[in-house]
């Protein structure tokens, strides 16, 4: 594996572990959700550069505007869970719980 | 150069570090601006300014400052520090990560750099990435109005989802 594929699939699997492993705060985790994107944004940036291929230049900028999206929602319920209970501590969210 | 591009590699993998073993959500945000910061720089090294500069502006610029204002809204007025348990425990996953990968790859051919920059190829008088988003309004238009149309959706989807059970009272925060 080559330096840059290594750096990038260790970025992506730490952020992956980091948003399994979330401990207190909801936002801790949508962050770490951030941070996979943003791996998976210089991925596919790199790989047309690689291959000399201009046309899959699109992917990286349609996969930021829908993660965009993606942000802007988790942000809107983190402020919901906020508004609701007071702050974002994962263990408020305990409605399923038996 | 080959140096260069190789700490910057190294930092983006920092940057990660840092977000997945956070204390604190502060933190958590000053690893991703080290991640977006290096990862962008990355980019720029490799010759690829155009989806660099759209990295920064639009993730950095945007994205980030939304977080960081809403970080400010949820983390507690006391955080924690560096210096914990945690941060060995993830060091501990990162090695495990990267020992799985050197292993999955070969230990010899790790230390090359496995790319060439968007000059190297021809002649080209337009550049690579240049060249590559233009198409979204020849042949991906298509894409180009859904993602716009997804991007108005989500302003909705927002509205909505802040209004809250009692229909937009004002509440605790």
């Amino acid at each position: 594996m080559s330096f840059l594929h290594l750096s990038f699939y260790s970025a992506f699997t730490l952020s992956s572990l980091g948003l399994a492993f979330h401990r207190t705060h909801l936002v801790s985790a949508l962050l770490c959700l951030e941070s996979m994107m943003l791996a998976m944004y210089i991925t596919l940036s790199v790989w047309p550069i690689e291959n000399q291929a201009a046309s899959f230049t699109l992917m990286p900028v349609l996969m930021l505007s829908f993660s965009a999206c993606e942000a802007g929602t988790g942000l809107a319920m983190l402020v919901a869970s906020t508004r609701t209970h007071g702050s974002d501590h994962l263990h408020n969210l305990n409605l399923l719980q038996c | 150069m080959t140096y260069f591009m190789f700490f910057l590699g190294v930092c983006f993998v920092l940057g990660g570090l840092a977000v997945a073993s956070n204390p604190s959500p502060y933190y958590g945000v000053i690893g991703l601006v080290l991640g977006s910061v290096v990862g962008c720089g990355w980019l720029l090294s490799l010759g690829a300014s155009f989806v660099s500069l759209v990295l920064f502006m639009v993730y950095l610029g945007g994205m980030l400052v939304v977080f960081v204002y809403s970080v400010s809204l949820a983390a507690d007025p006391f955080p924690g520090a560096w210096g914990d348990w945690r941060v060995v425990g993830y060091g501990g996953g990162f090695l495990l990560v990267l020992v799985v990968g050197v292993t999955v790859g070969g230990p010899l051919e790790c230390w090359e750099l496995g790319a060439v920059t968007v000059d190297s190829g021809g002649v080209f008088s337009v550049r690579l990435d240049f060249s590559g988003v233009a198409m979204f309004y020849s042949y991906g238009v298509g894409m180009f109005l859904v993602a716009g149309w997804g991007l108005l959706l989500t302003l909705f989807v927002v509205l909505e989802l802040v209004r809250g059970l009692s229909r937009g009272a004002i509440r605790a925060v």
